[in-house]
């Protein structure tokens, strides 16, 4: 009997814990306390509103700010471009001065090499 | 109109309910009361906390009657919601849990071929589970439930409902079948 038991436990279980009936009257006193009217469901609706910007909301935010740095880091580059143009250009304008200068020196050089002072000049120096 | 909880219960009903009609929500309360009611006691032990329990699941649900899609989403709704609200019960009132069954033989079905010691002795045992593995117990056992289901209505993976499953069976049987040896032992 108890081998018996132990093998049918699952269906001896079930047939135990079979559902019993409610209290008498159960669904009257529950009726009574029911409200007159049943509330519409505009909870429904929030969800469906409220959804769009909780699902999108995150990844909305990631993508602006990955634009925004974005766009930041292509303002700094382009800023920074553009000083360093700006100094090339001024580094490129005090380089031909200086050749300019040097060409100057050079041809007063070149001058005196060519054109020595003249006899009446050494003259004039003796 | 009367209908059980095991018949097939057509969604037209689930559709009057919606519509404002008491008389099909009487109808399908009249269908489930009798596993809602039966959840709260097998939980609860005590009569008058498994009423209040299911009067409070029928409330919420005559609340939430629209997002009902089906007479099956129904079954499943009333369960889950049975069963959970039966846990957190317990966790709010844990001294029910180890109280001493009283009614016991009124918690047991009311087959005459049962035997009432032993269906006591049954009822004890479960009382003496842990909330989740008596509700996974009961939804599996009283209300024949698959593994699947039970998971989803109480939210849990399936493989801890199956290792609650055969815990509970292990140590239900072990001490069942001790239960019945003494018996035996005991007659003339």
């Amino acid at each position: 009997m108890t081998e018996n038991f132990a093998n049918n436990f699952e269906k001896e279980l079930r047939r135990r814990l079979a559902p019993v009936d409610a209290p008498e009257g159960f669904t009257e006193r529950l009726m009574a306390a029911l409200p007159a009217e049943r509330a519409p469901n505009v909870v429904a609706f929030v969800p469906k509103v409220a959804r769009p910007a909780r699902q999108f909301g995150v990844p909305a935010a990631l993508a602006a700010s990955l634009l925004g740095a974005v766009l930041f880091g292509m303002h700094v580059a382009n800023e920074r471009a553009l000083r360093e143009e700006r100094e090339g250009i001024a580094a490129s304008q005090q380089l031909m001065q200086a050749l300019r200068v040097t060409s100057q020196k050079l041809d007063l050089a070149y001058e005196a090499v060519n054109n020595p002072p003249t006899t009446g000049d050494e003259e004039n120096r003796s | 109109m009367t209908l059980s909880a095991a018949q097939p219960m057509p969604d037209s009903l689930l559709a009057q309910a919606r519509a404002g009609d008491r008389t099909a929500f009487a109808t399908l309360v009249r269908a489930h009361q009798g596993s809602v009611f039966s959840i709260g006691l097998r939980m609860l032990s005590r009569r008058d906390a498994a009423e209040d329990l299911a009067q409070d699941v029928f409330l919420q649900l005559y609340r939430k009657l629209d997002s009902i899609e089906s007479a099956e989403h129904l079954k499943f709704w009333l369960r889950r919601v049975a069963a959970n609200l039966a846990i957190d019960w317990l966790r709010r009132l844990p001294y029910s849990a180890t109280q001493p069954l009283d009614e016991s033989a009124e918690v047991a079905t009311q087959d005459p071929e049962d035997d009432p010691l032993m269906s006591r002795e049954l009822m004890r045992l479960l009382g003496e589970l842990a909330p989740h593995p008596r509700a996974v117990m009961l939804l599996r056992y009283q209300e024949d439930r698959d593994v699947a289901e039970i998971a989803a209505m109480l939210d849990m993976p399936v493989n801890t409902v199956k290792s609650h499953i055969k815990r509970s069976l292990t140590a239900l049987r072990g001490q069942m079948i001790g239960a019945k040896l003494v018996d035996c032992e005991e007659l003339p």
